[in-house]
């Protein structure tokens, strides 16, 4: 029956902890501590993961978020301005997109 | 971020817009369309009566895509998450709809009809907004998200098709929980026998309490002749405009104030920093606004197109066209179809749902919804059906081009969502006599108050939505916390 679980919960949502560094355009080199991949996943799931991660993470920290929902990559900017954090940059690539948000201004 | 877009655009230039997969795809749907357009037209050149209909939608759904332009998402995004983006960009494109609108109508030309105001409009806005929480898109937000590859989406549009057509058809006990006086008023009504008015229970509401009630704008109410006055001062200043900001202003006090401040690290905020921080909101949402304006200016030149086909064929509704072209069957029994000339989405899939049912044996046509008023015609000959598939190719192709089509298959608990969550849709539209479009967003724009009832019962239901949708997630999240100890 476990096909019928993993049908019933759809892909998987994968919350890592990490401490790479990426280059991001604009930015410059920045630490991440943590990657959430819910690539898959339609609203407003990832809005409540950005929300989950900025409670869960400590001030300054990054963390990055793999969407290929484009309705959600649009809102997080906004959201992360009414969790007072920030949003470093959204970059394209083949799966969708990689949002990257510090928490704290 | 800029310099991505620099090398994704140096790889465009050398490969050749054309060269792209998604782009190909894009332009095939177009040349599609097109081709089936010409041939159409070559058969009849009265079918130019239903193609309009095609391409507005067409641009409808590019816009909707464009912009993200969702009701769903600006309710849940609101309560949800606090986030008033999406909610802040309606109200921008409902406030400069409603001038086109005015224009419109001024000019002589609005398809425009008021809807009868009612406490059943309340009741439907509630149902409707409970149901988008749950599918993640309104009526026309499920349209563009099928668009773009959204299967999820898919199935919550067949929900909304064949609930709406059961809601509307069904008879049995539960008749006779309507009102006595509902029953009497109907069948006082005199209406022919093969509609069978007294059995059914959407027959008894609509003969028996939506009929009784009277539908107006506000200029018609106040009895207000000049033209200008009123479709621009009393219909869009005082219906459209002023309640808007009214929403516009609460939004910001709410959600967006404290926010702002703390960003600009403003402590005791004086008048113009808050005229500077509603700016910033507006920019926020300036997607969303640019769609409202587009979806504004074509939704008016449809109300225009259609009108002055209707001028030109000498008719007042597709039924008489389609009887001219010898298609009799699916006109209802005073020979018309639904055909609104405006921007419209739920009636049409009602009759989606309604004309395979009736296919399958069912009688769908002894009821004043099909029977009477709006016909089930085959949805080849479908004008407004065809505006949703309109919607839906439009936003493909803009997806396509924008490389962010992709196909999503739901899991199953996404696909019950998207299935009970579109059958409320379906019940809540036929009660609340449509969906956020016609229910709303046309309603309001062309100054006819019952749209702001909607729109009340649809928050009320959007919070309650929210509320129960978050239950759900915390107890799945506390069972697969146990599962993993």
């Amino acid at each position: 029956m476990s096909w019928l679980k993993r049908l019933w919960q759809g892909r998987k949502v994968s919350i890592t902890q990490e401490a790479r560094e990426v280059e991001l355009p604009g930015v410059g080199r920045v630490q991440v501590a943590r990657r959430v991949d819910c690539l898959g996943a339609v609203c407003p799931r990832p809005q409540l993961l950005t929300m989950q991660m900025v409670e869960e993470l400590a001030e300054g920290d990054v963390f990055e978020l793999l969407s290929d929902n484009p309705t959600s990559v649009e809102t997080i900017p906004s959201l992360a301005m009414v969790l007072c954090s920030t949003h470093l940059a959204t970059v394209r690539d083949e799966q969708g997109w990689r949002i990257y948000i510090r928490k704290g201004l | 971020m800029s310099n991505d877009n620099n090398a994704v655009a140096v790889a465009v230039e050398k490969e050749g817009w054309l060269a792209q997969r998604s782009n190909q795809y894009a332009v095939g749907i177009m040349a599609l369309v097109l081709l089936g357009s010409l041939w159409t037209l070559s058969i009849d050149t009265r079918y130019i009566y239903l193609l309009v209909y095609v391409w507005f939608g067409m641009v409808y759904g590019m816009f909707l895509q464009y912009g993200r332009f969702c009701m769903a998402a600006a309710v849940r995004d609101l309560f949800a998450v606090g986030v008033p983006r999406m909610a802040v960009g309606m109200m921008i494109a409902v406030a400069l709809y409603s001038i086109i609108a005015a224009t419109v109508t001024v000019g002589g030309f609005s398809t425009f009809h008021p809807n009868a105001m009612g406490w059943h409009i309340m009741l439907g806005g509630l149902i409707f907004g409970f149901g988008i929480v749950f599918t993640g898109g309104c009526a026309s937000g499920s349209l563009y998200k099928a668009g773009e590859g959204n299967v999820g989406s898919m199935l919550v549009i067949v929900a909304i098709s064949f609930s709406q057509a059961i809601f509307v058809s069904a008879s049995g006990w539960f008749d006779r929980l309507m009102p006595t006086a509902w029953v009497e008023s109907a069948v006082a009504k005199d209406m022919p026998e093969e509609l069978s008015v007294q059995d059914g229970w959407f027959d008894i509401f609509t003969a028996g309490y939506v009929w009784d009630l009277k539908g107006a704008t506000l200029a018609e109410t106040l009895g207000i002749a000049n033209p200008f006055v009123a479709s621009f001062l009393v219909n869009t200043l005082v219906v459209t405009i002023l309640p808007t900001i009214a929403i516009l202003v609460l939004l910001y006090a709410v959600y967006y104030k404290k926010g702002y401040m703390r960003r600009v690290k403003i402590s005791a905020p004086q008048f113009g920093d808050h005229v500077r921080g509603m700016w910033s909101m507006f920019t926020s949402s300036k997607n969303t606004a640019i769609a409202g304006i587009g979806l504004g200016i074509f939704a008016g030149l449809q109300m225009w197109v259609t009108g002055a086909l209707r001028d030109h064929y000498q008719i007042y509704n597709f039924g008489e066209m389609l009887s001219a072209m010898g298609h009799t069957t699916g006109l209802s029994i005073q020979d018309t179809v639904f055909d609104p000339g405006y921007w419209y989405i739920t009636t049409q899939e009602a009759q989606w749902g309604g004309w395979i049912m009736q296919q399958m044996g069912i009688n769908m046509t002894d009821n004043i919804f099909f029977g009477l008023e709006n016909g089930l015609p085959n949805p080849l000959l479908n004008a407004p059906g065809f505006m949703s598939i309109g919607i839906i190719l439009g936003a493909a192709v803009l997806a396509l081009s924008r490389r962010e089509f992709k196909w999503k298959l739901p899991s199953l608990e996404t696909a019950m969502f998207a299935l009970i969550g579109g059958t409320l849709m379906g019940l809540g539209a036929r009660i609340g006599m449509g969906c956020n479009i016609g229910a709303f967003f046309a309603t309001v724009t062309n100054g006819d108050p019952s749209g702001w009832v909607f729109l009340a019962g649809m928050t009320l239901g959007g919070y309650l939505g929210v509320k129960a949708f978050n239950l759900w997630i915390e107890r799945r999240s506390a069972k697969q916390d146990e599962c993993e100890l």
